[in-house]
């Protein structure tokens, strides 16, 4: 790593060719495969974010090489800019050129941080993605992004670390929907990926899988009733995930939320919708149940799973249908972790049970998920928009 | 009114595709190399990454005297041996063996198909799949009319209440035109033509997949693929084992039967074939049929003129020694089977006439490789005074199939201070690019098998039409002078006259 006090646009450029230069000859000749695909734009608020960022960071590297502007700014009395390169590179495997990217990281304190978008801007690699990740609690009202909205092809946040996760899921959905006026909005409009909704991906697959099989299909279009439960981190539940699993469910099979859509027992939150009764007439409807529970610590099934309560997040899906023949579908996540066990059960029929990986991914795995996408997600767009109606009930 | 519809509406937006139904496969031959190398660890794979829905089930037919738990036991040290994810994930493989069972019998003995077809209805039952059965013929090529017409007598052909059969069979699909032809009808008997499977596993991998994408999703490159502006096409896939153990089997084939015919002539086609109206099974494999009509036949007659032939002597390849082929068990001392084979051929269409496409394959040689270079012409003349023309090496597009993957193209480039100019390399290597390990081709094409998507098999059309190619070559060679076998050393680049062949057309083999 070199350092660079004088925050000089050239200075940086110039820092980095020597750097390749450097890294060429230290690689004894082998070849250096300087491989970029995209802009990486991060904003931490402590070095604990930074280094944490920076780690991530170095795993990207194998799947997408990057150039990485990581801006850590903090309070101060006194303004503070400095900047550092380094390149990131890859043990290279027996045979394979070494594959690199590059971090610059700028450091700004006080009445510098003002100035930071403006660093960003020229230092981005032309031609290539500009994708802004901004963990943390409330990103939406991050300056950097107003300042880099214009050039930004896609936004990266977390729900699961919003203070307020009803507010900030109504705020996503109206990111998402682009409803504001001004540069980068409309068709330009920065697609939004939300980490929170990349790991529920395993439980998406594992569900939609049922209804793969042409027999079960029918079941899908007689769901009554849905059971999301999840374990909350820190013994605090937060209903986010299941609002995304449930907007998920609604968004795609066209249930609506009631005008009284919302009832809360404790932590337990029911959402009444309705859905189209199938064969009995084009305006009848039937109504469906969705309730998403915390498994809090004195829960039989927490107590005897000792691993479920060290990795919150969802534990079981179920989904059942009553109307006609009896069917359940359900996963439910399974003692060892990062599996969990899908059983499809029709009265009248053998139960088939399988256990599937249900990987519950690391930051590094979920961005590397959202930066393979190119296109906005619209199932996304549409599950959020739906979980963000729940959450307007929670106001 | 019923709102049912065929699609899943729960698949829109996720990145992985449509799981098939549950299937239970049949594998006879279950207790070979096959089955354990590369059938079970893909099927595993896919498991494994959440492709295969829950009660998929494979049941493995064989002669010897193994039973559910001894079966599950090999495969297991096979998936660890072999799986590209390594060792098994112990709780998955668990739930996994519980749908693998074993079934006892001689291919010719009705009695273990009629059990056969009570072990698959209790499986249905038991496990939900519906009466979705893949067979798949695993085993020597000797036994497959017998597998078939038994399947045909109990009535395995097609499922019952309303589930879907099919059938993979394994190369070699014949060994001659007649042959082909002949298990073609003994299959027809039994199946329609959408319930076969030929499988070629060239076509699963991803590079191959990629020529298409390659050429028919950039503008670049089509505009130049055509005789004005195509010198010629090299095609090699070069193996540096020798035959090993399978010397019985590959003295009775050779290299032209166990190579060129499949994998060679499809990767031909899909250089050479005209973009199809859709993607689908049928439009691809017309336009590759298309390209097997209108290569010029190479008559007995011209076999000298056309192709060229080699067998290794004994020799060493990275260090190991390796034995002459003459040497190898199971294989004649006189042995005039071809280990090495190099063919020219052209494609009379508007796009290829008069563009020769050179195809070479072989044992020994000194390294694994697979590719495809595309040779375009020279500038017609020479701008820069300083570097004679005969300097100047023309631009070639490479597709390297195995063992780097990626897509390389060589330009010539003014050297940095002279007045120079050397070819240069652009690469692209998948590895580096996308940092995704690639699956093995056996779980693209088992899993396109079970959702009835033929497009990378062989359809009997094209088997056929590729044969009656490498059929009148063999005649003429058997009718020809026994050649000067061995004629290349273990570890060399095939016979010397195989540069020779090349050298005529004053155009040379690409060094690998």
């Amino acid at each position: 790593m070199t350092t660079a006090h004088a925050v000089d646009i050239g200075a940086i450029e110039r820092e980095l060719r020597q750097l390749w230069k450097e890294n060429a000859a230290e690689a004894g000749g082998q070849a250096v495969t300087r491989a970029l695909t995209l802009n990486l734009v991060a904003r931490a608020t402590d070095s604990a974010t930074a280094d944490m960022i920076s780690a991530v960071v170095q795993q990207l590297t194998a799947s997408h090489p990057n150039r990485t502007v990581l801006a850590v700014v903090q309070a101060a009395a006194e303004p503070w800019l400095e900047a550092y390169v380094q390149a990131n590179c890859l043990l290279p495997s027996r045979g394979a050129p070494q594959v690199c990217g590059e971090q610059i990281t700028i450091n700004a304190r006080g009445a510098a941080v003002g100035q930071v978008a403006s660093l960003v801007l020229p230092l981005l690699v032309p031609d290539l993605p500009v994708v802004l990740w901004l963990p943390g609690p409330a990103p939406l009202d991050d300056p950097l992004l107003g300042r880099l909205r214009g050039v930004l092809d896609r936004l990266i946040v977390d729900s699961r670390s919003f203070t307020d996760p009803a507010a900030g899921l109504l705020q996503l959905a109206t990111f998402d929907a682009a409803e504001h006026s001004g540069p980068g909005n409309g068709p330009q409009a920065p697609a939004l990926s939300d980490l929170a909704w990349t790991g529920l991906t395993p439980w998406r697959e594992l569900t939609a899988q049922f209804f793969d099989t042409r027999p079960l299909l029918p079941y899908l279009h007689r769901i009554d009733r849905a059971e999301i439960s999840y374990v909350p981190a820190d013994g605090k539940p937060n209903p986010l995930e299941g609002l995304l699993i449930a907007g998920w469910l609604a968004a795609c099979l066209g249930w609506s939320p009631l005008s009284d859509g919302i009832s809360v027992q404790g932590d337990t939150l029911r959402l009444h919708l309705r859905r189209a009764a199938v064969g009995v007439g084009p305006s009848a409807t039937r109504p469906v149940t969705v309730e998403i529970s915390p498994l809090l610590p004195n829960h039989p099934q927490i107590t005897q799973i000792a691993q479920m309560a060290e990795q919150p997040g969802l534990a079981a899906l179920h989904l059942r249908a009553v109307d006609g023949v009896t069917a359940d579908f359900s996963v439910v996540r399974a003692d060892e972790p990062g599996y969990a066990l899908t059983t499809a059960q029709v009265a009248g029929q053998a139960p088939v049970r399988r256990l599937a990986r249900c990987e519950q991914p690391g930051l590094a795995d979920l961005l590397a998920a959202e930066l393979r996408l190119l296109s906005r997600d619209r199932t996304f767009g549409a599950a959020l928009k739906m979980a963000s109606a729940f959450a307007a009930h929670l106001e | 009114m019923e709102t049912t519809t065929l699609d899943n509406p729960l698949r829109s937006g996720l990145r992985i595709g449509r799981t098939p139904e549950p299937y239970t496969m049949v594998i006879f031959g279950a207790t070979g190399d096959l089955t354990s190398r590369k059938l079970v660890p893909a099927l595993y794979n896919l498991a494994r990454e959440r492709r295969l829905p829950g009660g998929f089930s494979v049941v493995g037919f064989a002669r010897r005297e193994w039973d559910d738990a001894f079966f599950r036991q090999t495969l297991l040290d096979g998936v660890n041996a072999n799986s590209r994810s390594g060792a098994v994930e112990p709780a998955l493989w668990e739930s996994f063996a519980q749908g693998i069972f074993y079934h006892r019998g001689s291919f010719d003995e009705p009695a273990a198909y009629a059990a056969l077809a009570e072990q698959l209805a209790k499986i249905d039952a038991e496990r939900g799949t519906g009466g979705n059965r893949v067979f798949y013929l695993a085993t020597p090529p000797e036994s497959y009319p017998e597998i078939i017409r038994q399947l045909g007598a109990h009535g395995l052909g097609h499922a019952p209440s309303g589930g879907s059969t099919r059938i993979i069979v394994e190369k070699p699909f014949g060994r001659d035109l007649e042959s082909a032809k002949s298990l073609n009808q003994q299959l027809l008997a039994v199946f329609d033509e959408e319930q076969i499977f030929r499988i070629d596993h060239y076509l699963g991998k991803e590079t191959v997949q990629n020529i298409l994408v390659l050429r028919f999703v950039n503008s670049i490159f089509e505009p130049l693929w055509d005789r004005r502006h195509v010198d010629h096409v090299q095609i090699t896939v070069a193996e540096s084992i020798g035959v090993e153990d399978r010397g019985g089997y590959y003295d009775s084939s050779g290299a032209t039967r166990d190579m060129i015919q499949n994998h060679l002539t499809q990767l031909l086609c899909l250089v050479a074939m005209e973009p199809p109206v859709v993607y689908d099974a049928d439009a691809v494999r017309d336009e590759k049929v298309k390209v097997l009509r209108a290569i010029q036949p190479i008559t007995p007659e011209d076999v000298a003129q056309y192709t060229l032939r080699g067998q290794y002597s004994a020799g060493s390849v990275s260090g190991r020694p390796i034995n002459g082929y003459r040497g190898e068990r199971g294989v004649a001392a006189a042995s005039q089977t071809e280990t090495y084979v190099a063919l020219k051929l052209f494609v009379n269409s508007w796009r290829w006439a008069g563009v020769p496409f050179y195809l070479r394959s072989g044992k020994a040689l000194p390294r694994r490789v697979s590719e495809i270079a595309v040779q375009f012409k020279t500038v017609p003349t020479m701008l820069f005074a300083d570097t004679p023309m005969n300097a100047i090496e023309p631009n070639v597009l490479t597709i390297k199939i195995q063992p780097d993957e990626g897509i390389s193209l060589k330009v010539g480039s003014k050297v940095p201070g002279q007045a120079q100019i050397r070819p240069v390399t652009m690469d692209f290597r998948y590895g580096t690019s996308f940092g995704v390990a690639s699956p093995e081709a056996y779980e693209r094409l088992l899993l396109d098998c079970m959702l009835g998507d033929g497009t990378l098999f062989t359809r009997r059309d094209e088997v056929e039409a590729s044969w009656s190619l490498i059929t009148p070559i063999h005649q003429g060679w058997d009718a020809g002078p026994a050649q000067p076998f061995p004629n290349y050393e273990a570890g060399t680049w095939g016979p010397a006259a195989a540069d020779e062949f090349m050298a005529r057309d004053g155009r040379a083999w690409r060094r690998l």
